[in-house]
């Protein structure tokens, strides 16, 4: 246990990786957001996509705790184990944290009337319509998932290659195709359709997580027999 | 004699076209530095890799502290292996690295690594991204040594530090080592710089061992006769020879075999001149012996082996 806590320790002992730069990419984004909409002499509510400037990053940490962390904590003779359980750890604490500090800019952005330009950075339509834990849980369930399939190629990359790599992009994309295909062969898209309609923030959050875990679970067999 | 602390069993790894490792049967005692010598190539990261778990044999076992290191905590807590081409986070600094380490090894001394630090003026606060081969190389020798595990391996830990650098790292080995005992495996293939600093000499070759041996065992193990060629020839007759070169009708020949003092005093009676031979040049003549006649292993084993030829 205490080597598990030490592996998420030892990646805040560089402040910047999980703290300074998303906190850095968030602030940028955000005021760029609130210049454009300052710029904008439009009264009604705008909406901008800059609040997902963060996860983008987080895929990238996803996939250089695997290609860069684990040879590291390997050297250290750090069980897989205990490499896996503590960068999930510190995974779903800084997706916590910034799910606080979203919600958080939610609030505020509401109580001035969107920082008073008509603003829209944290307040995304559909997604924060819902109660509040809908959409603490969309953005939390969202930040783990980009983390996560990071964190899931990368292991697939380390364990197979490059042509495991290409292999399961490649047949993720054609059983999507598939499942394309016979959904149009049996005439099912009116069903999908009346399915997404009937999806909420929470729902979608629910499918995701359950997503999440199947690949979180996938990574950690895979990790298993991973070589530095 | 102390107790076992590494112990292989017929290991074998096995890649797509290659035997890496060749039924390997190994044990280590405790205390001691071992020297893990052999070409580039020969198998040395790969069984280092197996042994700390870090990858995995095709067969065979591998014992450390008598249990297998996979995902064995109380094992791997006293395991420190920085590979030659270790890697480190991205946005690291080797000072991130240090208290890393400090957080992983219960002996870590942060005194004894600033030290080092100073001592191989590395950069401690560059990004480890930016460093040269040979800073490189300083961050691990120094958390190797400053981690103080009770089994350090060291992977040809000398690449890209220049040759001050690499007397600074076998005397704090040894000084270090000295104060606070604990077993030492150090892969190179510079033999002569090692040579002093070893107690115990493990070589492999193409996956397999060919000498496994107390290094005072080997001092003197093997000798070099030279003189006309007939006489050698004749008073060699019947040994082990493991090299013989001619030079017109002068030879010099190197059989594996210790001679007693009456056979020394007939050679010097016959006007034969007898010399020692380095463990340098005894790895290399029995590593291309075993490569057999074809040449093979005339390749390079490293720069300085080819004065040594002479």
């Amino acid at each position: 246990m205490s080597r598990t806590l030490a592996v998420a320790r030892m990646q805040l002992i560089n402040k910047w990786t999980y703290i300074g730069w998303p906190l850095t990419i968030l602030a940028a984004s955000f005021l760029m957001s609130l210049a454009i909409f300052a710029l904008i002499p439009v009264t009604e509510g705008k909406n901008g996509g800059g609040s997902q400037a963060p996860l983008w990053y987080f895929l990238v940490l996803g996939i250089q705790s695997m290609t860069l962390v684990f040879p590291f904590s390997q050297g250290l003779s750090i069980s897989r184990r205990a490499f896996y359980l503590g960068t999930l750890g510190l995974f779903s604490l800084i997706a916590l944290g910034m799910t606080v500090l979203y919600m958080l800019g939610g609030v505020l952005e509401r109580a001035t009337n969107g920082w008073g330009v008509y603003g829209y950075f944290f307040n995304i339509p559909w997604v924060t319509d819902g109660p509040w834990y809908s959409t603490a849980a969309f953005f939390f369930v969202l930040m783990m998932f980009m983390f996560i399939i990071g964190f899931w190629f990368a292991t697939i990359f380390k364990r197979w290659g490059t042509t495991g790599t290409l292999v399961s992009t490649l047949g993720t994309a054609i059983a999507l195709i598939g499942i394309a295909a016979l959904t149009t062969v049996f005439d099912g898209w009116g069903h999908f359709g009346n399915w997404m309609a009937q999806q909420t923030p929470l729902s979608i959050s629910g499918w995701a997580a359950l997503l999440c875990v199947i690949l979180a679970a996938g990574s950690y067999t895979t990790l298993r027999r991973a070589t530095p | 004699m102390n107790e076992t602390i590494v112990e292989a069993r017929n290991l074998i790894k096995h890649y797509k076209d290659l035997n890496a490792l060749d039924q390997v049967n190994l044990s280590l005692s405790a205390n001691r530095i071992c020297g893990l010598l052999g070409r580039n190539g020969a198998g040395k990261t790969t069984l280092m890799s197996i042994l700390t778990a870090q990858a995995f044999a095709t067969s065979g076992e591998a014992l450390v502290f008598g249990a297998n290191a996979y995902e064995n905590e109380a094992v791997l807590s006293r395991i420190c292996f920085i590979r030659e081409s270790q890697k480190y986070p991205d946005d690291f600094q080797p000072q991130h690295a240090f208290r890393s380490a400090a957080l992983f090894y219960k002996n870590w001394d942060q005194e004894f690594a600033d030290r080092l630090a100073e001592d191989f003026q590395l950069p401690v606060k560059r990004r480890i991204k930016k460093l040269s081969r040979g800073q490189l190389s300083a961050v691990g020798v120094i958390i190797g040594l400053a981690s103080r595990a009770e089994l350090t391996f060291f992977d040809e830990p000398y690449l890209g530090l220049d040759a001050v650098a690499r007397q600074l790292f076998y005397d704090r080995l040894v000084e270090d080592y000295a104060e606070h005992p604990r077993t030492i495996i150090l892969s190179s293939h510079l033999i002569d710089e090692v040579a002093n600093l070893l107690e115990h000499v493990v070589v492999i070759d193409r996956g397999r061992i060919i000498m496994d041996a107390d290094a005072e065992e080997i001092r003197g193990s093997a000798v070099t006769v030279s003189g006309s060629a007939e006489k050698v020839d004749a008073f060699l007759a019947g040994r082990r020879i493991l090299h013989r070169e001619t030079l017109g009708s002068l030879a010099s020949v190197t059989v594996d075999e210790a001679l007693s003092s009456r056979e020394r005093t007939e050679a010097q009676e016959l006007g034969l001149e007898l010399s020692p031979v380095s463990l340098q040049q005894l790895v290399v003549r029995k590593t291309m012996a075993g490569a057999g006649a074809t040449g093979a292993g005339s390749g390079e084993f490293a720069d300085d082996t080819m004065e040594a030829r002479r």
